[in-house]
């Protein structure tokens, strides 16, 4: 039997993203980066997003279709993010993909985004499979997951307050460092010392939950005083230090789950996998370890059509229903809870 | 020629097919939200009553707004989906022209109005033509007091149409020569009927034309005013 070939398209934030997966393989995967559009405000801005989702999503699934060399009606399904995310974003993708899916009388799948990031380790990884524990961290999101089964996940621990993107951007904004934040602090902690400043760990109590807010003010604080007492370190010192402190965090907690939970593997996805601080420490713990790590490569970690299509075609090879016509975007939805 | 209108600029989504502009199926659905939830079942309502196969479309119109970005963007999208999976044409209506042909008659000068929240409203005038209207001046946001400051300035007899809901209590005392009418929203049937005449003179949009008319900038307040941006380094 032939591998399901599936369009997968991705809007929950900013980056309109669109890729054809042939059973676990990237045929083709495209994106329009919104980077440039939001770095002036510091942040995304939900409107300028859902209005470049608008123009860039047509062009993009073209873009995707030509590039696997494919016409529409090759394909078996459309699958695409239904949530986590922001709504009027979420909305574009969703609402493009059912409406193509539905007039080429395809199935259509909405997609948790969440469960895509957990499942991208499987487009580089044919042994990448549960039981795992799946560090998931983004600019929106920082949890644990217990990946108990194909479709079985169970949430361990998450950020009480902002993800850790979240506080890569917010800690490098302070720092005048641009945004986005978590690349930015990559660079600059280059050559920088990891412990020159010692900055707080938090939540030693909570074995898999984070907490970044307490960083943010520990930053502010300290630097407000080196000012004072005239002995500001290096931003470089600064920004490998900050690294440090959400890396260690990151690292700590996965690996306390997958000590609790006694699995031999261990994945990642979201933006904030990117970093290559928190690679080489995941790389480092799971050697010595003996575990087995999954962290793909960067283009598969930041938001991807391919995810999408990757769960798609899960989805297909599994027999499950595909989603019904009223359904709509749930903005809210949660993995594994 | 085989046409669908989609219209999802205010509460009341609609969706139509008909044939050279004489209506063969149509579904409605009001609503504030939910555009994406109504449409695609909306769609196959219609398509499953008239016997119809989304291929048989040759030309899809879309009401482009002004109205609140969310439902035009719900349009735009399906628009665009359905028009590239089938290789339809496009047309692009704007909302106030779809209010102002449905109520044209009689000679007054026509203002549609559209809810475009936070209070504003959207609003244009038209100057009715026998068998149809003419835009007569060019499209604003604006507040009710700025509105109805317009409408004190009118110098013949005016029809209000649209979402007076929008309008607060008491707008129209001392507005002697200014009537209020019919429709409240925009329907997919006006669209059905523009779409037909636009086709017939090859009026078409390309898909990288076909996006919603906002007419407002977005809003970009980010609350972090907490943090310095230049940073303590030189
Ligand atoms: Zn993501």
């Amino acid at each position: 039997m032939s591998e399901p070939i599936v369009l997968g398209i991705e809007t929950s934030c900013d980056e309109t993203a669109v890729a054809v997966v042939e059973g676990m393989t990237i045929r083709s995967s495209v994106l329009a980066s919104q980077t440039d559009l939001h770095a002036r405000f510091g942040g995304v801005v939900p409107e300028v997003a859902a209005r470049a989702h608008v123009e860039a999503i047509r062009p993009l699934v073209h873009q995707a279709l030509s590039a696997a060399g494919i016409y529409s009606d090759q394909i078996d399904a459309v699958a695409a993010t239904r949530g986590p995310g922001l709504a009027g974003a979420l909305m574009v993708g969703f609402g493009f993909g059912k409406a193509l899916a539905w007039s080429l009388h395809k199935p259509f799948y909405g997609i948790d985004h969440m469960e895509g990031h957990l499942f991208a380790p499987r487009l580089e990884f044919p042994g990448y499979g549960p039981p795992a524990v799946v560090l998931l961290a983004s600019g929106g999101h920082s949890q644990i997951v217990h990946f108990v089964e194909w479709g079985t996940y169970e949430t361990m621990g998450r950020t009480i307050d902002d993800a850790a993107g979240e506080a890569f951007d917010k800690l490098a904004r302070f720092i005048g460092l641009g945004y986005p934040g978590g690349p930015a602090i990559d660079r600059e902690s280059e050559g920088g010392d990891p412990d020159a400043v010692a900055f707080p760990r938090a939540l030693r109590d909570r074995p898999y939950d984070f907490s970044f807010s307490g960083l943010k003010t520990a930053v502010v604080t300290y630097l407000e005083q080196a000012v004072e007492r005239g002995e500001l370190p290096s931003r470089a010192d600064v920004a490998a230090s900050i690294q440090e402190a959400i890396v260690d965090v990151l690292v700590d907690k996965t690996f306390n789950a997958v000590e609790a939970t006694g699995v031999r593997a261990v994945g990642g996805g979201g933006g904030v996998l990117a970093n290559r601080r928190l690679r080489e420490r995941f790389a480092i713990e799971a050697e010595r370890r003996g575990i087995e790590l999954f962290v793909p490569s960067g283009a598969l970690c930041t938001d991807n059509g391919a995810m999408v299509a990757a769960v798609g075609v899960q989805r297909i090879r599994d027999g499950v229903e595909p989603t019904a016509w009223p359904a709509d975007i749930d903005p809210g939805l949660a993995l594994g809870t | 020629m085989k046409l669908l209108a989609i219209e999802t600029s205010t509460p009341a989504s609609s969706v139509a097919i008909g044939r050279d502009g004489a209506l063969t199926a149509m579904n409605v659905h009001v609503d504030r939200r939910g555009h994406i939830g109504f449409l695609v079942p909306a769609l196959e309502f219609v398509f499953d009553r008239a016997g119809w196969d989304a291929s048989d479309v040759d030309v899809v119109a879309v009401d482009l707004g002004p109205g609140p970005f969310t439902g035009l963007r719900a349009g735009v999208a399906t628009a665009q989906a359905l028009a590239a999976a089938v290789g339809a044409r496009l047309v692009g209506v704007d909302s106030l022209s779809v209010l102002a042909l449905r109520a044209a008659t009689g000679r007054r000068r026509i203002w549609p109005v559209v809810d475009m929240r936070r209070g504003q409203i959207a609003t244009a005038p038209f100057r009715p033509l026998p068998g149809g209207i003419a835009p007569d001046g060019p499209t604003e946001v604006v507040s009710p007091e700025e509105f109805r400051a317009t409408l004190e300035c009118e110098p013949t007899d005016t029809l209000v149409v649209g979402d007076l809901h929008a309008l607060p209590d008491g707008f129209w005392s001392g507005l002697h020569r200014v009537k209020r009418g019919r429709p409240r929203f925009p329907s997919a049937e006006v669209i059905l009927e523009i779409a037909a005449l636009r086709a017939e003179r090859g009026e078409f949009i390309s898909p990288e034309d076909l996006r919603p008319r906002y007419l407002r900038e977005p809003d970009v307040a980010i609350n972090w005013s907490e943090f310095r941006s230049e940073g303590l380094w030189p």
